[in-house]
């Protein structure tokens, strides 16, 4: 779809294309999504979300970006804009935000103006902005540029028209115009160059412009018009119309609204309560809950539901993401030497093998070649080490990590895969479960990998389709752990925990209750000889961690990348104990 | 590493207790360690006071800082200002403790020993400076424990011999906490004998005048250039696991003042070694336009 074909308002064509256009933007979005938030971040801005149009799909007109406090929306024609090949839209919308967002004042009340007048403002307002923007970064000028091409012959009649080359003319010094509003515009413009900062100038400037219109009476359909160039936002963000509303159903006003709204978690959470999977597949297992007030163990209180791997899912959700890079972090795990170890007869090593030294002497002195495999080193140790790493599903791990944009969850299955890719080629075993609770009744638990299984493609596959989702009933996820941790035969036993917060169930209102009950799960695992430790993303978890592992079991860890290496420091700790 | 054989064969004393004419080979040895001319060094702050005056305690320094901001650099203009003779030494973690302290060899007579280049700057009372200290395995870094504290000795198990450091010996060394390793951290045991001065990026000033002068661009192309290396350090453990270094950024600028288009040099110099991620990479490039403009095709 051209630009052209949008304006000549071909709509049998446009809705045709819709349908597979939605899937093409949903993809090129998802792929330019992180760069984006990456150039925010880079410009200081890392809290703003980068996010796809919601209305997308029934409007007519192409719609424009909207800016809000911390969320970015990108429509959905820019996949068309694009393939005009006049420059990279994406990165030129990212580039006016963020001039907005550093130079320009927010939510400015618009009171009585009149729809043409806050138009024309809000242009000025672009204008200044960018030439703002474009003193501290000069190359965001030429990458504007390439988005100015209204002339006359090309833009028609009407407010639009005249609009985008006001706004080249702005822009552009090079441009010509014979127009005397545009002129005049420019010339007011460019007289306030000097003081940039100075905001009721322009907004002189935006008046002056606007009566102008007015006594020209120029034609101005609000609901029409649509911010030129396309890479420009719908300037929701400058004005806020609360007070005054000269007309409600205008659609930048609805977007205004629209991008107040951010999710709600406990509507996600009420969505994804229920069952999650099919009754064929679960067979459940009795463990016993501590209850501290009593101080008693309620027999077979809770129930743990096994959730075998079925293998039919399995890689639909796309191509397993290469995470090959974060094997090397715990690959200098196998370098702890062992002083019992030694490897003689070497060409290099740190000491002299007596025996072969005293060979080589005997062999020179008897002129017989000599061996030169004279030295000794020690060797790495063997170790034999039962590990499963148990995820925490709950859905609190659908947020961010915070300072990144990972989920806890992408967090802790990044940790996975680095442990079974990197423990699994040593001596280890390597076990990996997950679990989310839903009433005592129901504490599912995956067998994302288990101890005998290689960690390959389709565990892979299992291990990226696990979603959020329910509550973290800790202890009995333990139990479960722990009794499978004691069939297997290893010199250590470890289970260690990723989670993002404290114990808590929809059934239980006393948090005491679960942490205590935990604190019991880990000193029974202790007697079986099954040692705990958790890594835990909450950084308030000081109150219950160390009531529940013990004061060396844990460690709290802020940031994603700190949560990787920590977990694999841990185990190393862990294992070489 | 071993080091080009000092005269110090079998149970011989240390080189510094014989007589006059192995006193001038010495001398003639431990010169190549001399830094002669000065380095180019731009102070950001007193680390040059601080270093002075724990060096003149005899205090073991640890360096800071993430990589590529100056710390080679500063100890390279700190022992040329001192005109003590540095012994670098960059570890990595198949280097054992024979590496530093030495290890004996055999020759047509039997065994030599073999100064490691720790034992020799002991000897002589050079500035022994272990670059990336981290990297060496905990057990081989604790083998300068004895040197580190008041007793500033260094033993030689295998030779039975006890190295009583020179008055002069100076050990530093550099350390780049940001590094995610696994494994790789300092023990406390060592950590806490030493003082630490943190090593930054410097202000954006003082990094404009590094690049403009270490790489001959101009100061308006530099300031580009140092844009784009800060815009990219706030992306530090947001993706990149660590930003475009002041020695990136002199690269990219030697680039340029070599007739190498800005855009070109930016990416061979900083932008492409530092990421695999095609979105990083992409947001990079869109900082370097932001800086230098739309690439000619």
């Amino acid at each position: 779809m051209t630009g052209g074909a949008e304006l000549s308002g071909g709509r049998n064509g446009a809705r045709l294309e819709r349908a597979d256009e939605t899937d093409a933007v949903a993809h090129v979005l998802s792929a330019r999504r992180n760069e984006l938030q990456y150039y925010f971040a880079g410009f200081g801005l890392a809290g703003i979300a980068v996010r796809p149009h919601s209305s997308a799909g029934l409007k007519e007109l192409p719609q424009r970006p909207t800016i809000s406090d911390g969320v970015f929306l990108l429509p959905s024609h820019f996949l068309a804009s694009e393939g005009n090949g006049r420059g990279d839209i994406h990165r030129a919308a990212a580039a006016h935000a963020l001039a907005h967002l550093l130079f320009s004042s927010r939510h400015r009340p618009a009171g009585n103006r009149a729809p043409l007048l806050i138009a024309v403002m809000s242009l000025i307002e672009d204008a200044r902005a960018e030439k703002l923007m474009a003193q501290r970064y000069p190359g965001l000028h030429g990458l504007w540029g390439r988005f100015h091409v209204a002339t006359r012959a090309n833009s028609g009649l009407g407010f639009a028209a005249i609009a985008a080359r006001l706004a080249r003319a702005l822009h552009d010094p090079g441009y010509r115009d014979d127009n005397y509003w545009i002129n005049k515009g420019r010339e007011l413009f460019e007289a306030e160059l000097t003081r940039l900062d100075d905001v009721a100038a322009f907004d002189r400037i935006g008046k002056i412009l606007g009566n102008d219109l007015g006594q020209m009476r120029m034609p101005f359909d609000p609901e029409r018009y649509q911010v030129v160039p396309d890479y420009r936002d719908d300037n929701t963000l400058l004005w806020d119309f609360s007070e005054d509303r000269p007309f409600s159903d205008d659609p930048e006003i609805l977007a205004h609204e629209a991008v107040q709204v951010e999710p709600d978690r406990k509507d996600a959470m009420a969505v994804t309560r229920g069952s999650l999977i099919p009754v064929e597949e679960r067979s459940g297992k009795q463990y016993p809950e501590w209850d501290y007030q009593i101080e008693a163990l309620r027999e077979d209180w809770t129930t743990v539901v096994d959730i075998e791997r079925g293998d039919r899912g399995v890689g639909t959700k796309g191509a397993v993401p290469k995470l090959a890079r974060t094997r090397r972090r715990l690959e200098g795990s196998a370098r702890i030497p062992d002083r019992s170890t030694r490897l003689r007869r070497l060409h290099e090593g740190d000491e002299l093998d007596l025996n072969a030294a005293v060979d080589n002497v005997i062999h020179r002195r008897s002129n017989v070649h000599p061996d030169p495999r004279i030295f000794q080193r020690h060797g790495r140790r063997r170790r034999d080490a039962a590990i499963l790493l148990l995820l925490d599903l709950s859905a609190s791990t659908n947020d961010f990590v915070p300072g990144s944009f990972t989920s806890v969850l992408e967090a802790e299955k990044r940790a996975a895969v680095l442990v079974a890719q990197s423990l699994d080629l040593s001596h280890d075993r390597v076990a990996l479960h997950g679990f989310a609770s839903d009433g005592r009744k129901e504490v599912g638990y995956v067998h994302i990998k288990d101890f005998d299984e290689p960690f390959d493609a389709c565990q892979m596959a299992y291990l990226q389709n696990q979603t959020s989702r329910l509550s973290t009933r800790m202890g009995a996820a333990l139990r479960h752990a722990a009794a499978c941790l004691v069939r297997e035969h290893a010199d250590k036993k470890v289970i260690l925990l990723l989670t993002d917060g404290e114990p808590s169930d929809v059934d239980v209102s006393d948090k005491l209750y679960l942490v205590e009950d935990a604190r019991h799960a880990v000193s029974m695992a202790a007697l079986q000889g099954v040692r705990i430790f958790c890594v835990t993303l909450d950084r308030h978890a000081d109150g219950y961690v160390r009531r529940i592992f013990g004061a060396r079991n844990y460690q709290i860890v802020e940031g994603e990348k700190a949560f990787v290496s920590k977990i694999g420091r841990t185990l190393v700790g862990l294992v070489a104990k | 590493m071993i080091l080009p054989r000092i005269a110090n064969k079998g149970g011989a004393a240390a080189p510094s207790c014989e007589g006059r004419r192995s006193r001038d080979a010495m001398d003639e040895f431990i010169r190549q360690y001399l830094v002669e001319d000065e380095p180019y060094y731009r102070p950001a702050g007193k680390e040059v006071a601080l270093f002075e005056a724990a060096m003149a305690r005899g205090l073991p320094m640890i360096l800071k800082g993430p990589t590529g901001c100056g710390k080679t650099r500063f100890i390279e203009y700190m022992a040329w200002r001192m005109k003590r003779p540095l012994i670098t030494l960059a570890c990595n973690e198949d280097m054992t403790a024979s590496d530093l302290v030495g290890r004996y060899l055999l020759d047509a007579e039997g065994t030599v020993w073999h100064d490691g280049p720790l034992t020799v700057a002991a000897r002589v009372g050079a500035i022994c400076y272990l670059d990336e200290i981290v990297e060496a395995r905990q057990d081989t870094s604790v083998i300068i424990h004895p040197l580190t504290d008041d007793r500033r000795i260094l033993p030689l198990d295998k030779r039975g011999e006890v190295v009583r450091a020179h008055p002069d010996f100076r050990l530093v060394v550099s350390y780049n906490p940001g590094y995610q390793s696994a494994i790789k951290d300092l023990k406390q045991s060592t950590k806490q004998r030493f003082g630490a001065i943190d090593f930054n990026y410097p202000a954006a000033d003082i990094e404009i005048d590094i690049v403009s002068h270490e790489s001959g661009v101009t100061r308006d192309v530099a300031s580009k250039l140092v844009g784009i290396a800060q815009k990219s350090r706030t992306l530090c453990g947001r993706g990149l696991e660590e930003g475009i270094s002041t020695r990136m950024a002199i690269h990219a600028g030697g680039l340029i003042a070599e007739g190498i288009a800005a855009h070109a040099a930016c990416r061979l110099a900083m932008t492409a070694p530092i990421t695999d991620e095609e979105d990083m990479q992409r947001a990079l490039d869109g900082f370097v336009e932001a800086y230098f403009g739309l690439e000619a095709s």
